[in-house]
């Protein structure tokens, strides 16, 4: 995206306005999510796993969304599903971050072998496609929330300390990062506060544009019988369920499916907003 | 001295008691074919006074592969339906689930330990050799030669020898008298017969059935072809019998929809009631309720070596709520044996704590020192089975209400069975019972003496006993009267909990497929008797 | 150069050589005995399951498993299926085969619309531009297994005489092969086709503005032709990368992908094999597909670089 800064130029202005709109309506959609999700059971018209014999009821005034093949609110567990599918999605994201921070933050600044190696044992993960490695992983350890968590964290960390690496080689050897080092301060400090605040604009855009994806890898790996295991919903595996009924009650296979497009959607604006917004802050 | 029993029977088979046995099987043999293939078969073709037309392929979609094809040796379900067309044995199962003679033209039972079987002459198997008394001999010496490590020998136990006493002629002598050996004898693959001297079956199958093997290629599809020296005269009318793969129920039902396949079978009444829905050209027909979801509970430990425990489990359970839920009302309440099976319970009969009520669940809790309510645990169920996952949600809310609570643990189907069988398991576990040729062979899942009974922890010596003379009762009244007391036993205390019954198979099939028959028994033997009006 | 590629080469095989560590030590990290899942649907008696530690090498230490293992698939020997008890190598090269026609057929649809669309953007700029990037920011979020269980939904509701669903083989009828292969091709390329239009607008944004561009438009050429001669040459570049790219991506879509449509390539054997716990198919295909990235990735940068050296030049 830096290739067409001059391109972009004479709509710098616009850019900006355009970026922060976005990223406005991004986070109101995150904050409509989050009110959602964190409140669900207050919420829910239902409790979502309440089964009753009126299956796969078409969408009514009881039933926004209709019933599912055993008779559970689909709303509800839409609400609800949203939790399960939210919760691993942000822990995953936040712990490959940090991982992917103080292993960038390694290479990048210490450089020389420690970079090599750390560079090298991760090329060896980003070898794989993201949702291979997955789904081996979460196929040898067992579908639950923690190991979902752990698996999404370790297949996105290499692409984080990329991220992370890149502007801190070339950030380190600016002039102020110099005379700082002359003047004596430690390394850590010197990390923290001048490395750190300059890397961190790519890392918010990698991170929103990594939710995004996440939550494509979660629900896909639901889609495939890989996910948390019921009765608690998730988005991939109520999509995945209601296949075997869809043209019976296709409001089961179409909520589901809009919950996870909506998602998406919502961090791959907030990026998108972030990234035109924090190109202008790092040209200043 | 009693008449041969036919096991899963019905009101018709007393009149079969009446006629002598040998005549039975010499009237049954001498009309050949036509009368040999009766009842729904005739009514779906003959009586519209239509020709079979020959040739054509019918297209099958299946939803699992088979896992090897040596009769012998399988164990996989989805292997049956492949080893039914490729095999053929002694005695076979007619439309009306009765048994008939095959590869027989008869038998006679000098006396009740002992069956003396009359061969078909002029029988060929698919590789051009002969069939006589040599390759039933060889079979069973398989079978009972432990280095083969086949499932089916634990089934003949009784068999105590088979001898050739000419070359059409075989008797097998009995250690006790078996109410099951002959249902065995005519299931599939349990009483198919292997030729003498052919190695390799699992993927290169020899057999005496209509169709002969012609390639195959996994996860994709399977062929067979016509056999030529097939001896039921005209049959099979099909050229070819093509199976197709798709793993799942959608993908099923949208093949048949677009005519890519021309029958299949779902596990779901619901799918199969909206696709007989969709089009007025499809056929479609249920099976008999032939498999049950039981929940097993390990009785070694605590809480549930507790009879107490186990019937408030019981009554904290609604049968019904689940049946109407899941099944949509197609199928019925369970007990230990479904109701095709002598004695199978018929879903209404009272049986102890059946009745739905979680107060007297949460006051026998209470008694058993429980009154704040049991954590149970791990649940554990097949993953691979929506409807077991459905139900155990179910359940696993219903028990809530009466203050049990379980974890689900949907689990692979291998490892599942693993823990079955050796009992590692923590309390609760499901695995639902398929269709079996004679209801021993559901008791003895749990009698003490067997290796899932031991699992589970069963100790009942009068259960055990009520079983044994069950199994060795060949009057079918009288039997099915212990198998009704074993099954109140069980109830009564509770040692598997029964959820319901139901067929295993919804078939359907397109209507230019005609002169098809579903079986109880699973299997689809009645593609033999198939042709395409097209 | 040459000290270049050999370099890259040589560190490919490292590479894979962790590829293929980290494939062995998932399918040993599996809870309960390895054994027991390679019974699959046979009996578990003790006598059997000692059968299979001694056949599987189980009773080795882990390291020599590793390298006999290791050794075996290098000659292309991945054991055999525990479900289907037959090799995996000819099941895999079959499915691969159809994997390549599906990936193939998606990368030609996604760089078709992609370039389309990303050429219209740039080129017509105003209200054409913002569509096309509207779509492509909805199409980023909507998954390919969404878009495919869609267009099932779709066609099942409203076609139910079409064949949506299954797989064709060439041999048996190119055209229908096409067809059978041409709604999950497209399901597969929406999102890549994304990515190919926002990089050619992009692209062609950018050479628009370079000197020999003015030049050539001053010297009187017409948008269309400039367009034609340079546009495409050195737009399209970075184009092809992209797609080179998005390798990783369509495996992995193809997954989700051909199981809705009951493609029978290595993505639903995949799926299959993690339904029935059959690891040692498990274990051949993360290797096969994490290999085949892993090429396709050494081959880009050498090409780049190639590109590079002549750039400079």
């Amino acid at each position: 995206m830096q290739d067409n800064a001059p391109v972009a130029t004479p709509r710098k202005g616009a850019g900006v306005t355009q970026g922060w709109l976005l990223l406005g309506l991004g986070l109101a959609m995150l904050a409509l999510m989050l009110v959602l999700t964190i409140f669900a059971p207050l919420v829910a018209p239902y409790d979502p796993s309440a089964t009753s014999p009126d299956s796969l009821a078409p969408a009514s005034a009881a039933h926004w969304l209709g019933t599912d093949s055993i008779g559970r609110d689909v709303l509800s567990r839409l609400i609800v599903g949203g939790r399960t599918t939210l919760l691993i999605t942000v822990s995953a994201v936040l712990i490959a971050l940090v991982a992917g921070l103080i292993l960038g933050l390694a290479a990048g600044y210490l450089g020389g072998r420690t970079d090599e190696i750390i560079m090298r044992l991760l090329d060896v993960v980003f070898a794989f496609p993201v949702l291979l490695l997955a789904i081996a992983v979460v196929a040898a350890l067992g579908p639950t929330v923690p190991n979902l968590i752990l698996t999404i964290a370790i297949v996105y960390t290499p692409a984080m300390a990329r991220v992370v690496r890149a502007p801190v080689l070339s950030v380190k050897q600016w002039d102020h990062v110099e005379a700082a080092r002359s003047v004596g301060m430690s390394e850590i400090r010197l990390v923290l506060r001048h490395i750190l605040p300059i890397v961190v604009s790519p890392i918010l855009v990698a991170t929103s544009l990594t939710l995004s994806q996440t939550i494509f890898t979660v629900t896909a790996l639901s889609f495939l019988g890989l996910g948390p295991p019921p009765p608690d919903p998730n988005w991939g595996g109520m999509l995945s369920e209601a296949r075997q009924f869809m043209e019976l009650a296709p409001l089961t296979v179409v909520g589901p499916a809009l919950a996870i497009v909506f998602a998406t959607l919502t961090f791959i604006i907030i990026a998108n907003g972030l990234r035109e917004v924090l190109d202008v802050g790092s040209v200043r | 001295m009693t008449t041969p029993s036919f096991p899963m029977t019905d009101d018709s088979d007393v009149a079969a008691q009446g006629m002598h046995r040998r005549s039975l099987l010499q009237l049954l043999t001498a009309g050949g074919a036509a009368l040999a293939v009766p009842g729904l078969w005739s009514s779906l073709a003959l009586a519209q006074g239509q020709t079979p037309v020959a040739g054509g392929t019918l297209t099958i979609g299946a939803d699992a592969d088979p896992i090897g094809l040596d009769p012998v040796t399988v164990n996989a379900f989805s292997s049956y339906d492949f080893t039914s067309l490729l095999y053929t044995g002694l005695l076979r199962w007619n439309a009306q689930m009765k048994v008939e003679p095959d590869l027989a033209t008869g038998y006679e039972q000098p006396d009740p330990k002992t069956y003396v079987f009359k061969l078909r002459q002029g029988v060929k198997f698919h590789n051009g050799k002969d069939f006589s008394a040599a390759d039933v001999k060889h079979t069973f010496d398989r079978i009972m030669n432990p280095a083969t490590g086949s499932r089916l020998r634990a089934l003949y136990s009784s068999v105590e020898s088979v001898t050739v006493v000419d070359p059409f002629t075989v008797k097998f002598q009995l250690n006790a008298t078996d109410a099951a050996f002959l249902s065995n004898l005519a299931s599939n693959p349990n009483g198919a017969i292997v030729p003498a001297g052919v190695e390799n079956l699992v993927t290169q199958p020899v057999g005496t059935g209509p169709f002969a093997f012609e390639a195959y290629q996994p996860n994709q599809q399977f062929s067979l072809t016509r056999f030529d020296g097939y001896y039921e005269k005209g049959e099979p009318y099909l050229a070819k019998v093509v199976f197709k793969f798709y793993k799942d129920q959608a993908t099923l039902t949208s093949a048949l929809r677009s005519r890519a396949i021309d029958m299949t079978w779902v596990k779901d009444p619901k799918v199969a009631t909206a696709i007989s829905r969709a089009s007025q050209s499809f056929v479609s027909a249920p099976g008999q309720t032939s498999r049950t979801f039981p929940i097993w509970l390990n009785m070694k430990a605590k809480p549930l070596n507790d009879v107490k425990v186990r019937r408030a489990l019981s009554l904290a359970t609604d049968r019904k709520a689940c049946l109407d839920t899941v099944l949509g009302g197609s199928g019925k309440v369970g007990a230990m044996i479904p109701e095709s099976q002598v004695g199978g319970y018929d879903g209404t009969g009272e049986l102890p704590y059946y009745k739905h009520d979680p107060a007297a669940a949460k006051a026998l809790l209470a008694e058993a020192g429980y009154p704040n309510g049991l954590d149970l645990g791990d649940y554990i169920v097949v993953a691979a089975n929506p409807l077991d996952v459905a139900c155990a949600q179910i359940l696993q809310q219903q028990w809530q209400a009466a203050g049990i609570t379980v974890k689900l643990v949907p689990m692979e189907t291998a490892p599942l069975l693993a823990k079955w069988a050796s009992g590692d398991w923590p309390t609760l576990l499901s695995v639902a019972l398929s269709w079996t040729p004679d209801p021993d062979g559901i008791f003895q899942y749990i009698t003490s003496t067997s290796g899932y009974g031991k699992a589970m922890g069963s100790n009942d010596p009068e259960l055990d006993k009520m079983i044994a003379e069950a199994r060795a009762e060949l009057d079918v009244p009288k039997r099915a009267a212990k198998n009704q007391a074993i099954q109140k036993r069980i109830a009564e205390n509770a040692y598997v909990i029964q959820v319901y019954q139901y067929p295993l198979r919804w078939e359907i099939w397109w209507n230019y497929v005609q002169g098809y028959v579903p079986l109880a028994a699973n299997i689809r033997s009645f593609v033999r008797t198939t042709w395409l009006k097209k | 150069m040459t000290r270049f590629v050999l370099g890259r080469l040589a560190w490919m095989a490292a590479i894979l050589l962790g590829v293929s560590f980290v494939a062995f030590m998932l399918m040993r990290a599996i809870p309960g005995d390895f054994a027991i899942a390679a019974a699959g649907s046979q009996s578990v008696a003790p006598e059997v399951l000692a059968t299979i530690r001694r056949d599987l090498g189980l009773d080795q230490p882990l390291m020599a498993q590793y390298l006999h293992w290791l050794g075996s698939a290098l000659t292309g020997d991945f054991g055999k299926s525990f479900v289907t008890r037959q090799p995996v190598l000819g099941e895999l090269l079959g499915r691969l085969a159809v994997t390549f026609q599906l990936t193939l057929l998606a990368a030609v649809i996604a760089a078709v619309m992609g370039v389309a669309s990303g050429l219209a953007a740039a080129r017509l700029r105003g209200a054409t531009d913002w569509l096309v990037r509207l779509w492509n920011g909805l199409m980023l979020a909507v998954p390919n297994y969404v878009v495919a269980t869609l267009i099932v939904l779709l066609f099942g509701l409203y076609f139910p005489e079409i064949t949506v669903l299954g797989y064709t083989p060439f041999l048996e009828s190119p055209l229908g092969n096409l067809a059978s292969l041409l709604l999950p091709a497209f399901a597969l390329a929406l999102a890549v086709s994304v990515t190919i239009a926002e990089n050619t607008r992009a692209a062609v944004l950018e050479v628009a503005n370079q000197d020999f561009v003015m030049v050539a438009r001053a010297k009187g050429l017409t948008p269309a032709a400039i367009l034609r001669d340079y546009l495409m040459r050195n737009a399209l570049t970075p184009v092809i990368t992209a797609a080179g790219l998005k390798i990783a991506a369509l495996l992995g879509g193809s997954i989700l992908v051909e199981t809705i449509f009951a493609i029978p390539g290595m993505g639903q054997y995949l799926f299959d094999s993690i339904n029935s716990r059959d690891y040692p198919v498990i274990q051949a295909i993360v290797l096969v597909a994490a290999g085949i990235v892993v090429l396709v990735n050494t081959a880009i940068d050498i090409a780049y670089a190639r590109v590079d050296a002549r750039v400079q030049m």
